[in-house]
Protein backbone atom coordinates (compact mmCIF):
# COMPACT_ATOMS: atom_id res chain seq x y z
CA UNK A 1 0.00 0.00 0.00
CA UNK A 2 1.15 3.74 -0.88
CA UNK A 3 0.50 6.51 0.56
CA UNK A 4 -2.20 7.33 -2.41
CA UNK A 5 -4.47 4.21 -1.73
CA UNK A 6 -4.49 4.55 1.88
CA UNK A 7 -5.66 7.59 1.02
CA UNK A 8 -8.30 6.51 -1.35
CA UNK A 9 -9.32 4.46 1.59
CA UNK A 10 -9.28 7.14 4.58
CA UNK A 11 -11.13 9.29 2.55
CA UNK A 12 -14.48 7.55 3.71
CA UNK A 13 -13.16 7.17 7.29
CA UNK A 14 -14.71 9.28 9.52
CA UNK A 15 -13.14 8.45 13.22
CA UNK A 16 -13.93 6.01 15.88
CA UNK A 17 -18.06 4.98 14.08
CA UNK A 18 -15.53 3.55 11.47
CA UNK A 19 -12.83 1.89 14.17
CA UNK A 20 -14.48 -1.53 13.78
CA UNK A 21 -15.14 -1.40 10.20
CA UNK A 22 -11.93 -3.73 8.94
CA UNK A 23 -11.68 -1.81 5.39
CA UNK A 24 -9.75 1.17 7.25
CA UNK A 25 -7.57 -0.79 9.41
CA UNK A 26 -4.36 -1.89 7.12
CA UNK A 27 -4.73 2.45 5.80
CA UNK A 28 -4.84 3.69 9.50
CA UNK A 29 -2.08 1.52 10.17
CA UNK A 30 -0.40 2.81 7.26
CA UNK A 31 -0.99 6.40 8.51
CA UNK A 32 0.71 5.62 11.87
CA UNK A 33 3.96 5.21 9.63
CA UNK A 34 3.31 8.42 7.55
CA UNK A 35 3.34 11.47 9.17
CA UNK A 36 2.25 13.61 6.22
CA UNK A 37 -0.84 11.26 5.86
CA UNK A 38 -1.36 11.46 9.12
CA UNK A 39 -1.28 15.19 9.21
CA UNK A 40 -4.36 14.70 6.02
CA UNK A 41 -6.23 12.14 8.19
CA UNK A 42 -6.52 14.52 10.92
CA UNK A 43 -7.53 17.18 9.02
CA UNK A 44 -10.07 15.23 7.42
CA UNK A 45 -11.89 13.70 10.16
CA UNK A 46 -11.80 17.42 12.09
CA UNK A 47 -13.25 18.50 8.38
CA UNK A 48 -15.83 15.51 8.37
CA UNK A 49 -16.63 16.43 12.37
CA UNK A 50 -17.24 20.40 11.31
CA UNK A 51 -19.23 19.59 8.62
CA UNK A 52 -21.48 17.09 10.63
CA UNK A 53 -21.78 19.45 13.59
CA UNK A 54 -22.90 22.19 11.14
CA UNK A 55 -25.84 19.54 9.45
CA UNK A 56 -26.21 18.26 12.72
CA UNK A 57 -27.31 22.05 14.01
CA UNK A 58 -30.08 22.46 11.58
CA UNK A 59 -33.06 22.71 13.72
CA UNK A 60 -36.45 21.75 12.27
CA UNK A 61 -39.69 24.69 12.44
CA UNK A 62 -41.00 24.99 15.57
CA UNK A 63 -44.06 22.78 16.64
CA UNK A 64 -42.78 20.09 13.83
CA UNK A 65 -43.06 17.17 15.90
CA UNK A 66 -46.69 18.80 17.54
CA UNK A 67 -47.70 18.76 13.83
CA UNK A 68 -46.90 15.64 12.74
CA UNK A 69 -48.66 13.79 16.10
CA UNK A 70 -51.83 16.18 15.47
CA UNK A 71 -52.32 15.09 11.55
CA UNK A 72 -51.58 11.29 12.72
CA UNK A 73 -54.27 9.76 10.56
CA UNK A 74 -56.44 7.20 12.54
CA UNK A 75 -54.91 3.92 13.12
CA UNK A 76 -56.32 1.07 11.28
CA UNK A 77 -56.91 -1.98 14.25
CA UNK A 78 -54.56 -4.37 14.23
CA UNK A 79 -56.88 -6.89 16.15
CA UNK A 80 -56.56 -9.52 13.34
CA UNK A 81 -58.84 -12.44 14.68
CA UNK A 82 -61.45 -9.25 14.62
CA UNK A 83 -60.46 -8.23 10.68
CA UNK A 84 -60.74 -11.74 9.75
CA UNK A 85 -64.00 -12.19 11.51
CA UNK A 86 -65.10 -9.55 9.32
CA UNK A 87 -63.64 -10.88 6.29
CA UNK A 88 -65.65 -13.89 7.25
CA UNK A 89 -69.30 -12.01 7.69
CA UNK A 90 -68.56 -9.85 4.57
CA UNK A 91 -67.83 -13.08 2.68
CA UNK A 92 -70.83 -14.93 3.76
CA UNK A 93 -73.10 -12.20 3.73
CA UNK A 94 -71.92 -11.56 -0.60
CA UNK A 95 -72.35 -15.39 -0.75
CA UNK A 96 -76.31 -15.24 0.49
CA UNK A 97 -76.79 -12.22 -1.72
CA UNK A 98 -75.68 -13.89 -4.52
CA UNK A 99 -77.66 -16.79 -3.89
CA UNK A 100 -80.83 -14.66 -2.96
CA UNK A 101 -79.98 -12.91 -6.44
CA UNK A 102 -79.82 -15.90 -8.17
CA UNK A 103 -82.72 -17.71 -7.32
CA UNK A 104 -84.97 -14.31 -7.45
CA UNK A 105 -83.53 -14.41 -11.04
CA UNK A 106 -84.63 -17.80 -11.54
CA UNK A 107 -88.09 -17.44 -10.39
CA UNK A 108 -88.73 -14.34 -12.04
CA UNK A 109 -87.58 -15.19 -15.12
CA UNK A 110 -89.63 -14.00 -17.87
CA UNK A 111 -92.13 -15.52 -19.97
CA UNK A 112 -91.78 -13.42 -22.47
CA UNK A 113 -88.17 -15.34 -22.85
CA UNK A 114 -89.72 -18.50 -23.29
CA UNK A 115 -89.90 -20.24 -26.60
CA UNK A 116 -93.57 -20.03 -28.23
CA UNK A 117 -94.71 -23.99 -29.43
CA UNK A 118 -97.62 -25.44 -30.71
CA UNK A 119 -98.42 -29.07 -28.29
CA UNK A 120 -100.86 -31.09 -29.36
CA UNK A 121 -102.22 -33.82 -26.79
CA UNK A 122 -105.13 -34.96 -24.45
CA UNK A 123 -106.65 -32.07 -21.88
CA UNK A 124 -105.74 -33.91 -18.04
CA UNK A 125 -106.83 -33.00 -14.96
CA UNK A 126 -103.03 -33.00 -13.23
CA UNK A 127 -103.85 -34.24 -9.60
CA UNK A 128 -105.95 -37.08 -10.94
CA UNK A 129 -103.17 -38.09 -13.47
CA UNK A 130 -100.31 -37.86 -11.11
CA UNK A 131 -101.89 -39.38 -8.44
CA UNK A 132 -104.08 -42.20 -9.80
CA UNK A 133 -102.55 -41.86 -13.29
CA UNK A 134 -106.45 -41.54 -14.63
CA UNK A 135 -106.98 -39.88 -18.22
CA UNK A 136 -108.59 -40.64 -21.34
CA UNK A 137 -112.25 -40.91 -22.43
CA UNK A 138 -113.42 -42.68 -19.02
CA UNK A 139 -112.19 -40.09 -17.02
CA UNK A 140 -113.65 -36.66 -18.73
CA UNK A 141 -116.36 -35.96 -16.31
CA UNK A 142 -113.99 -35.97 -13.30
CA UNK A 143 -111.79 -33.93 -14.96
CA UNK A 144 -113.79 -31.59 -16.48
CA UNK A 145 -114.99 -31.20 -12.80
CA UNK A 146 -111.53 -30.69 -11.36
CA UNK A 147 -109.96 -28.87 -13.84
CA UNK A 148 -113.02 -26.41 -13.65
CA UNK A 149 -112.91 -26.61 -9.58
CA UNK A 150 -109.38 -24.95 -10.07
CA UNK A 151 -106.89 -28.35 -9.60
CA UNK A 152 -104.10 -27.45 -12.18
CA UNK A 153 -104.67 -28.93 -15.72
CA UNK A 154 -102.23 -30.19 -18.16
CA UNK A 155 -101.79 -32.07 -21.77
CA UNK A 156 -99.91 -34.72 -22.67
CA UNK A 157 -98.07 -35.60 -26.33
CA UNK A 158 -98.77 -38.43 -27.99
CA UNK A 159 -95.03 -39.30 -27.35
CA UNK A 160 -95.77 -38.86 -23.35
CA UNK A 161 -94.72 -35.17 -22.64
CA UNK A 162 -97.02 -33.33 -20.49
CA UNK A 163 -96.96 -29.64 -19.71
CA UNK A 164 -98.63 -28.00 -17.45
CA UNK A 165 -101.29 -25.72 -18.59
CA UNK A 166 -101.23 -22.13 -17.17
CA UNK A 167 -102.66 -18.91 -18.16
CA UNK A 168 -101.48 -15.33 -18.00
CA UNK A 169 -99.98 -14.09 -14.29
CA UNK A 170 -103.21 -13.88 -12.42
CA UNK A 171 -105.77 -15.22 -15.09
CA UNK A 172 -106.44 -18.69 -15.13
CA UNK A 173 -107.42 -20.68 -18.01
CA UNK A 174 -109.52 -23.48 -16.18
CA UNK A 175 -112.81 -22.41 -17.31
CA UNK A 176 -111.49 -22.65 -21.09
CA UNK A 177 -109.50 -25.84 -20.45
CA UNK A 178 -112.75 -27.77 -18.56
CA UNK A 179 -114.56 -27.72 -21.67
CA UNK A 180 -111.76 -29.57 -23.62
CA UNK A 181 -110.81 -32.37 -20.46
CA UNK A 182 -109.58 -35.86 -21.72
CA UNK A 183 -109.79 -34.31 -25.25
CA UNK A 184 -107.07 -33.63 -27.88
CA UNK A 185 -106.47 -30.14 -28.75
CA UNK A 186 -104.18 -28.16 -30.05
CA UNK A 187 -102.76 -25.43 -27.74
CA UNK A 188 -100.12 -22.36 -28.22
CA UNK A 189 -98.44 -21.13 -25.90
CA UNK A 190 -94.98 -20.43 -23.78
CA UNK A 191 -92.93 -22.91 -22.80
CA UNK A 192 -90.91 -22.82 -20.09
CA UNK A 193 -89.22 -25.14 -17.75
CA UNK A 194 -88.66 -24.95 -13.88
CA UNK A 195 -86.62 -27.42 -11.77
CA UNK A 196 -87.99 -29.66 -14.08
CA UNK A 197 -91.29 -29.07 -14.64
CA UNK A 198 -92.60 -27.61 -18.55
CA UNK A 199 -95.19 -25.08 -18.15
CA UNK A 200 -96.88 -24.34 -21.43
CA UNK A 201 -98.77 -20.39 -21.35
CA UNK A 202 -101.95 -20.73 -23.01
CA UNK A 203 -102.13 -18.39 -25.80
CA UNK A 204 -104.50 -20.43 -27.75
CA UNK A 205 -106.86 -23.55 -27.76
CA UNK A 206 -108.09 -25.40 -31.12
CA UNK A 207 -110.10 -28.11 -31.22
CA UNK A 208 -109.09 -31.00 -33.36
CA UNK B 1 -48.24 1.50 25.91
CA UNK B 2 -50.94 2.78 23.53
CA UNK B 3 -50.49 3.68 19.99
CA UNK B 4 -50.74 7.20 20.17
CA UNK B 5 -48.18 7.25 22.41
CA UNK B 6 -46.17 4.40 20.90
CA UNK B 7 -46.60 7.43 17.77
CA UNK B 8 -45.58 10.20 19.53
CA UNK B 9 -42.33 8.83 20.85
CA UNK B 10 -41.31 7.83 17.96
CA UNK B 11 -42.17 11.14 16.56
CA UNK B 12 -39.77 12.80 19.10
CA UNK B 13 -37.19 10.49 18.76
CA UNK B 14 -36.76 11.14 15.09
CA UNK B 15 -38.21 13.83 13.76
CA UNK B 16 -35.30 16.22 14.30
CA UNK B 17 -32.99 13.42 12.51
CA UNK B 18 -35.42 12.94 9.18
CA UNK B 19 -35.60 16.69 9.21
CA UNK B 20 -32.30 17.11 9.03
CA UNK B 21 -31.69 14.74 6.07
CA UNK B 22 -35.19 15.94 4.27
CA UNK B 23 -33.45 19.80 4.36
CA UNK B 24 -29.99 18.05 3.25
CA UNK B 25 -31.61 16.22 0.29
CA UNK B 26 -34.06 19.30 -1.05
CA UNK B 27 -32.24 22.54 0.48
CA UNK B 28 -35.36 23.46 1.80
CA UNK B 29 -37.04 23.91 4.81
CA UNK B 30 -41.07 23.40 3.92
CA UNK B 31 -40.11 20.64 1.52
CA UNK B 32 -38.16 18.98 4.71
CA UNK B 33 -41.10 19.39 6.57
CA UNK B 34 -43.55 17.97 4.36
CA UNK B 35 -41.10 15.08 3.83
CA UNK B 36 -41.09 14.24 7.52
CA UNK B 37 -44.31 14.26 7.59
CA UNK B 38 -44.97 12.49 5.17
CA UNK B 39 -42.65 9.56 6.42
CA UNK B 40 -44.53 9.73 9.70
CA UNK B 41 -48.10 9.40 8.18
CA UNK B 42 -46.85 6.73 5.84
CA UNK B 43 -45.55 4.97 9.14
CA UNK B 44 -49.11 5.46 10.76
CA UNK B 45 -50.46 3.51 7.93
CA UNK B 46 -47.83 1.25 7.28
CA UNK B 47 -45.46 1.39 10.16
CA UNK B 48 -47.31 -2.00 11.99
CA UNK B 49 -46.02 -3.85 8.58
CA UNK B 50 -42.79 -3.69 10.40
CA UNK B 51 -41.48 -6.84 11.95
CA UNK B 52 -38.15 -5.83 13.65
CA UNK B 53 -38.19 -2.76 16.22
CA UNK B 54 -34.65 -2.17 15.80
CA UNK B 55 -35.02 -1.48 12.08
CA UNK B 56 -37.54 1.28 12.46
CA UNK B 57 -34.75 3.97 11.80
CA UNK B 58 -33.78 2.31 8.89
CA UNK B 59 -37.37 2.18 7.57
CA UNK B 60 -37.89 6.08 8.19
CA UNK B 61 -35.28 7.07 6.75
CA UNK B 62 -35.76 4.51 3.58
CA UNK B 63 -38.87 5.95 3.35
CA UNK B 64 -38.13 9.26 3.36
CA UNK B 65 -35.45 9.14 0.78
CA UNK B 66 -38.09 7.41 -1.39
CA UNK B 67 -40.46 9.89 -1.18
CA UNK B 68 -37.81 12.58 -2.06
CA UNK B 69 -36.99 10.33 -5.38
CA UNK B 70 -40.89 10.68 -6.05
CA UNK B 71 -41.90 14.18 -5.45
CA UNK B 72 -38.45 15.10 -7.60
CA UNK B 73 -39.99 12.82 -10.36
CA UNK B 74 -43.25 14.37 -10.00
CA UNK B 75 -41.33 17.68 -10.32
CA UNK B 76 -38.70 16.16 -13.21
CA UNK B 77 -36.87 19.80 -12.92
CA UNK B 78 -34.04 18.53 -11.12
CA UNK B 79 -32.35 16.31 -13.45
CA UNK B 80 -29.78 13.82 -11.90
CA UNK B 81 -26.30 14.56 -12.09
CA UNK B 82 -23.19 13.08 -12.19
CA UNK B 83 -19.73 13.65 -11.12
CA UNK B 84 -17.05 14.24 -13.32
CA UNK B 85 -14.68 14.18 -10.55
CA UNK B 86 -12.42 10.86 -10.38
CA UNK B 87 -10.41 10.16 -7.38
CA UNK B 88 -7.44 11.49 -8.93
CA UNK B 89 -6.72 14.54 -7.58
CA UNK B 90 -7.96 13.73 -3.88
CA UNK B 91 -8.15 17.41 -2.35
CA UNK B 92 -6.10 18.99 0.47
CA UNK B 93 -8.61 20.64 2.33
CA UNK B 94 -7.67 23.19 5.14
CA UNK B 95 -9.20 22.51 8.28
CA UNK B 96 -11.12 25.53 9.09
CA UNK B 97 -12.63 25.26 5.37
CA UNK B 98 -15.96 24.13 6.56
CA UNK B 99 -15.40 26.72 9.73
CA UNK B 100 -15.83 29.29 6.51
CA UNK B 101 -19.18 28.44 6.12
CA UNK B 102 -22.65 28.54 7.75
CA UNK B 103 -25.41 25.72 7.60
CA UNK B 104 -27.50 27.37 4.91
CA UNK B 105 -24.51 27.62 2.98
CA UNK B 106 -23.69 24.22 3.73
CA UNK B 107 -26.94 23.04 2.52
CA UNK B 108 -26.39 25.41 -0.79
CA UNK B 109 -23.71 23.28 -1.76
CA UNK B 110 -25.04 20.22 -1.07
CA UNK B 111 -27.67 21.19 -3.52
CA UNK B 112 -25.16 21.22 -6.18
CA UNK B 113 -24.37 17.67 -5.87
CA UNK B 114 -26.19 15.51 -7.61
CA UNK B 115 -29.62 13.72 -5.99
CA UNK B 116 -27.86 9.85 -6.64
CA UNK B 117 -24.57 11.14 -4.68
CA UNK B 118 -26.12 13.84 -2.26
CA UNK B 119 -28.12 10.82 -0.20
CA UNK B 120 -25.63 8.58 0.73
CA UNK B 121 -23.06 11.93 1.41
CA UNK B 122 -25.89 13.14 3.56
CA UNK B 123 -26.48 10.14 5.14
CA UNK B 124 -22.94 9.61 5.71
CA UNK B 125 -22.30 12.65 7.41
CA UNK B 126 -25.27 12.83 9.54
CA UNK B 127 -25.70 9.91 10.63
CA UNK B 128 -23.95 7.22 12.90
CA UNK B 129 -24.91 4.73 10.55
CA UNK B 130 -22.62 2.24 8.64
CA UNK B 131 -21.95 2.03 4.97
CA UNK B 132 -24.13 -1.32 4.69
CA UNK B 133 -26.98 0.31 6.74
CA UNK B 134 -26.90 3.38 4.11
CA UNK B 135 -26.52 0.86 1.58
CA UNK B 136 -29.77 -0.46 2.68
CA UNK B 137 -31.47 2.87 3.34
CA UNK B 138 -30.80 3.21 -0.21
CA UNK B 139 -31.79 0.10 -1.67
CA UNK B 140 -28.10 0.01 -3.15
CA UNK B 141 -24.98 -2.21 -3.40
CA UNK B 142 -22.07 -1.33 -1.00
CA UNK B 143 -19.50 -0.62 -3.30
CA UNK B 144 -21.49 1.58 -5.10
CA UNK B 145 -22.62 3.51 -1.65
CA UNK B 146 -18.57 3.78 -1.07
CA UNK B 147 -17.73 4.71 -4.46
CA UNK B 148 -20.62 7.59 -4.45
CA UNK B 149 -19.85 8.97 -1.08
CA UNK B 150 -16.03 9.39 -2.20
CA UNK B 151 -16.76 11.17 -5.15
CA UNK B 152 -19.68 13.30 -3.76
CA UNK B 153 -16.85 14.24 -0.69
CA UNK B 154 -14.76 14.89 -3.06
CA UNK B 155 -16.88 17.51 -4.57
CA UNK B 156 -18.26 19.03 -1.41
CA UNK B 157 -15.00 19.25 -0.24
CA UNK B 158 -13.83 21.16 -3.93
CA UNK B 159 -16.49 23.43 -3.30
CA UNK B 160 -16.02 24.08 0.45
CA UNK B 161 -12.17 25.28 -0.55
CA UNK B 162 -13.36 27.12 -3.11
CA UNK B 163 -16.07 28.69 -0.85
CA UNK B 164 -13.73 32.12 0.37
CA UNK B 165 -16.17 33.87 1.87
CA UNK B 166 -16.06 34.22 5.64
CA UNK B 167 -18.48 33.24 8.10
CA UNK B 168 -20.25 36.70 8.48
CA UNK B 169 -21.09 37.14 4.94
CA UNK B 170 -22.50 33.95 4.49
CA UNK B 171 -24.97 34.52 7.04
Amino acid sequence: MNTREAKEILLLYRGPIDDSDLQFRAALDYAKSDPELGQWLREQTECYDTIRAKLRAIEPAPGLSEKIVRNRPIPFPRDWSRIAQLAAAVLISVGITALLMKWSEHRHSSVADAQEILVTGEVLDMTCYIASNLSGPDHAKCARICIRNGLPAGIKTRDGKVYLLTGEPGHSVNAELADYAAQIVTIKGRQTVRDGFTQLQVEEIRKL
Amino acid sequence: MSADLEFENLVKLYYRDLYQFGVSLTGNETDAADLTQETFYIWANKGHQLQKSASVKSWLFTTLHREFLKSRRRQNRFPNQSLNEGTEDLPNVPPDCAERVDSRTLLRILGEIGEDFRAPLVLYYMEDLSYKEIADILSLPLGTVQSRIARAKIQLLRRLSETSLPLEQTK
